[in-house]
């Protein structure tokens, strides 16, 4: 028995993981908690639904249903083309936030892999990598997606995600490359070094590890503001096609004044479904922000 | 061919307006015709026409039917006097548009619809013409025409005078002719019409020194003969905008259209001068004391650019009195808007869709049918033109304020227009048994008809965006097509921009199958301008021997006899149902809402009313409460 509970008490006490860290945080702080709780019922609500909606017969023009009010056969009413406002809403969520998580992701691994190797490495490596940045920052990013928008033969989500992330992965390099420049003095590195560990082992295995709260952060943040992109292009008029229900296709509807004037239930949802989704993101990810920084955490 | 079109903003744009090349005023349908997109269009022509002294209809009351439906038979094109004018008076014009007017400020240099618009107030073609766009001898000038119809016979009225007081002169319309003609002339209007003038082409080549077809008789007359005698002469064909050339006379013609007589200071003999002009957003016009028709009665007008968003705003709180166009898909949420008065008048336009049928011969001018195309089954195109519900188009996204079409000649010319041919109506039935009987049949089971040798049948639908409801629109037709067992695909999965899109169907892309695009007929019916076997803008590229003897014969002088013409164009419209190589979708109205506070205004053709005889009621408009 003794020895039973002397080996329980000899567990070692493990400093807290930096999941635990994150998971903490955002309990602590219940606005993150009911944002994070929206975000994940909202995801699975629009993904679980759109499984059994049927698109095609959504964005289905109906002659005899045009700009119907929100009634009982039409939950949020229908457009001028007489297609369900509530189906597009739906489709449309998902589709923005697969945009935003696409290119979040996309455009994440390309800036974390071309910040580490350029950190880590240094030198010339660093300067060319860092050359070539700086030709993308300065490039007019968004004349240049609109040509390519046009210019795309098969324009959906897929190609979409693709053509917005070519441009947006520098912010995320840049930072990640700061961090990496720090983190490769430190000692471990130069240990991992001297025992002859491979540059690809110690970057997968030891950096990113340690810069991985960063990450998560940033990303999170970034996923905020990639769910308005689309929305932005959107209302410029580069958007999808109207069969390919977006966000972004449903809050431009009100730029025609008449239906900004008349008719609310087209636009007012989605704009609406915008602001709380950008807003409940970021209050996760703030949460998460603070529990990288240990004097700013709450838990 | 880019300098015709005009760009457009569409970042900033609601309803996407799209300008067209309006230089029509005078003109045949021959050239100057620039396809518009399925937006309205912003052609107004003030038609200057028989002195019918003031035959005002009364404005039925209630312009709705009771299934929130409206009828363009409802409308008068004439808001007369229907309350006591003041004297003087000043009134505000709205141009519509999204973007600035370019401001060559000469109906002989000018370019685009926005500048027409703010040319008409201060300047005016010689010769009027009514409701069947014929000559009148009202306007500016008389003109008789001789007996082999060859040579035109034009007397300017002894009181017309340029705004300087100078007396517009037989000179100064021989000066237009050559300046048009002359080789450094960069504008459009060295076309068909001109070209018809005898001895214009030695002129244009520098062969000659002077053109042989014009002779100067005295300093108010001139006689102008012509190559060949045509109606269209009559209804268009003789050029009647004077060059002043005591002012032009000095300069290089290539200077012309950039000098400050054209710019800033622009002259005219209309009943409006122009004070000032803000470039591309305003313009301040006096009234022209020496008027011919005499005095207006209006002392001031200010032009101003008003984008469409913005347009029912202004004309509710009286900023503007007037506007050049209105559009459509916002007129049935503001049909009861108190302070206005609407006018409509049915557009000389259609929408259609075409099918590409051939390809352009660059080095011959001329469309060469290739009977080996994708469409190239007549029963195919008849089968896609009765698959589609048109009525219910109109009056489902229209409000009624677009209708079916039936054939290729609208209504708005009502002597041509053939009313009782049913054009291929919609019958989806009659759509299967055609494709069934031409051998299109679904063989592979996927719902869609493969075609007669059993290869699968994709047709690619090239359309254009901007315009309120330009997506849903393609969207119902392709579904419609569907119904009938035919798998159409957006080009490209898209709406394509205005300018692109026509470079791609002017360019005969091997990607486009069939296309939707729109077209303003001239005042002239001749179909020519946009049928015809060596017309650039038959873009359906489709030609046959019928159609070319009939436009031919429309032209001939043995159509000189009303009743030929009339006979002749009846043919054309029946050869078109036959042969489809394109069908109309609908025909459009245009509203033009008025401030109540104005008096004897008019939209349309022939209505006799002239802007000098505008006024209004009231020192300011009248606001929406």
């Amino acid at each position: 028995m003794m020895l039973q509970s002397e080996a329980v008490k000899q567990k070692p006490m493990r400093s807290p993981s930096s999941w635990s860290i994150l998971w903490r945080e955002i309990v602590r702080d219940k606005l993150a908690l009911i944002s994070l709780i929206f975000l994940v019922i909202t995801m699975a609500f629009v993904y679980g639904i759109s499984l059994i909606l049927n698109q095609s017969e959504i964005v289905k023009v109906d002659l005899f249903a045009i700009h119907e009010p929100p009634s009982e056969n039409f939950l949020l009413g229908t457009d001028y083309g007489g297609r369900d406002v509530f189906g597009q809403l739906i489709i449309g969520t998902r589709n923005s936030i697969s945009i935003g998580i696409l290119v979040t992701l996309i455009s994440g691994i390309v800036g974390i892999i071309m910040g580490v190797v350029s950190g880590y490495f240094g030198g010339t490596v660093d300067n060319i990598l860092m050359r070539i940045l700086d030709f993308f920052m300065i490039l007019p990013t968004l004349m240049i997606v609109i040509v390519f928008v046009s210019v795309v033969p098969n324009y959906g989500v897929m190609s979409f995600s693709f053509i917005m992330s070519a441009f947006l992965w520098m912010g995320i390099a840049r930072l990640i490359r700061s961090k990496a420049l720090q983190e490769k003095e430190l000692d471990y590195v130069q240990a991992s070094k001297t025992l002859g560990s491979s540059h690809l082992k110690i970057i997968f295995t030891q950096v990113l590890p340690n810069i991985s709260s960063l990450i998560i952060v940033t990303m999170t943040l970034n996923l905020a503001a990639n769910i308005g992109l689309e929305s932005g292009l959107s209302f410029l008029g580069f958007g999808f096609p109207e069969s390919t229900p977006s966000l972004g296709t449903l809050v431009s509807y009100a730029r025609n004044p008449q239906t900004l004037e008349y008719r609310w239930w087209i636009w007012l949802p989605a704009s609406l479904l915008i602001l709380i989704l950008m807003l409940s993101i970021n209050n996760v990810g703030q949460a998460l922000k603070r529990a990288t920084d240990a004097k700013q955490r709450r838990g | 061919m880019s300098n015709k079109k005009f760009r457009w903003l569409f970042f900033a744009l609601v309803t996407a307006f799209v300008m067209i090349l309006a230089a029509c005023n005078e003109s045949t349908s021959q050239t100057e015709e620039e396809p518009e997109t399925e937006t309205e269009s912003g052609e107004t022509e003030t038609n200057e026409t028989e002195e019918t002294a003031e035959e005002t209809e009364e404005e039925p009351e209630d312009t709705e039917q009771a299934d929130g439906l409206y009828s363009i038979d409802n409308f008068s094109n004439v808001k007369g006097e229907d309350a006591t004018p003041i004297e003087g008076g000043e009134l505000t014009f709205g141009l519509v548009s999204d973007t600035a007017f370019d401001g060559i400020l000469n109906f002989n240099f000018y370019d685009g619809d926005p500048d027409a618009q703010v040319l008409e107030w201060f300047d005016e073609g010689m010769l009027t013409w009514d409701e069947n766009y014929v000559y009148t001898n009202d306007g500016a000038a008389t003109y008789t025409m001789s007996e082999d119809n060859k040579t035109a016979t034009i007397t300017i009225r002894d009181n017309v005078n340029w705004h300087d007081g100078e007396p517009v002169k037989a000179e100064d319309l021989l000066f237009a002719h050559e300046v048009i003609a002359d080789p450094e002339y960069d504008g459009v209007r060295f076309d068909g019409t001109l070209r018809n003038v005898e001895g214009i082409e030695e002129y244009h080549n520098g062969e000659a020194d002077t053109i042989s077809g014009i002779e100067i008789v005295d300093e108010k007359t001139l006689k102008i003969t012509y190559k060949e005698a045509t109606p269209s002469l009559i209804t268009g064909g003789i050029w009647t905008y004077p060059l002043a050339k005591h002012i032009f006379g000095e300069m290089n013609v290539a200077d012309i259209p950039s000098s400050p007589e054209v710019r800033q200071n622009p002259i005219g003999f209309g009943p409006f001068k122009v004070e000032s002009i803000v470039p591309g957003e305003s313009v301040v016009y006096t009234k022209n004391e020496d008027y011919w028709r005499g005095e207006p009665k209006l002392d001031k007008v200010t032009l101003k650019v008003v984008n469409p968003n913005v347009v029912v705003e202004s004309l509710k709180n009286g900023e503007v009195d007037l506007v050049s166009s209105f559009p459509v898909d916002q007129f049935p949420d503001n049909a009861e808007m108190a302070n206005v008065t609407w006018l409509g008048v049915t557009d000389r336009a259609y929408t259609y869709i075409g099918f590409k049928l051939g390809k352009w011969d660059e080095e011959n001018s001329v469309n060469v049918y290739d009977p080996e195309s994708k469409m190239a089954n007549v029963n195919l195109r008849k089968a896609m033109a009765h698959a589609l519900d048109n009525n219910t188009v109109g009056e489902r996204f229209y409000h009624g304020l677009r209708w079916a079409g039936t054939t290729l000649i609208p209504p708005s010319h009502p002597e041509y227009h053939d009313s009782e041919n049913p054009g291929l109506a919609y019958d989806p039935e009659l759509a299967k048994q055609l494709l069934d009987e031409a051998g299109y049949v679904d063989t592979n089971g996927d719902n869609f008809r493969e075609d007669p040798e059993g290869n699968e049948l994709v047709i690619n639908f090239a359309s254009m965006s901007g315009g309120e409801i330009a997506e849903p629109l393609v969207q119902y037709y392709i579904q419609a097509w569907g119904q009938i067992g035919l798998n159409v695909q957006m080009l490209d999965g898209r709406l394509h921009e205005f300018n692109s899109f026509y470079d791609r169907v002017e360019a005969d892309d091997e990607a486009i199958d069939i296309y939707q695009a729109a077209w303003s007929v001239g005042i002239d019916v001749d179909p020519g301008g946009l049928w015809g076997e060596q017309t650039f803008y038959n873009m359906t590229r489709w030609t046959n021997e019928e159609n070319t003897r009939l436009i031919e014969e429309g032209l001939s002088e043995a159509a000189f006899d009303l009743e030929t013409r009339i006979k002749t164009y009846k043919d054309w419209q029946q050869l078109m149902v036959e042969e489809v190589p394109a069908f109309p979708t609908v025909y459009r109205a245009i509203l033009v809402p008025v401030n109540n506070r104005v008096q004897n205004y008019a939209i349309g053709d022939g209505t006799g009313i002239y802007r000098h005889q505008l006024a209004v009621s009231a020192e300011a408009a009248e606001t929406a409460e």
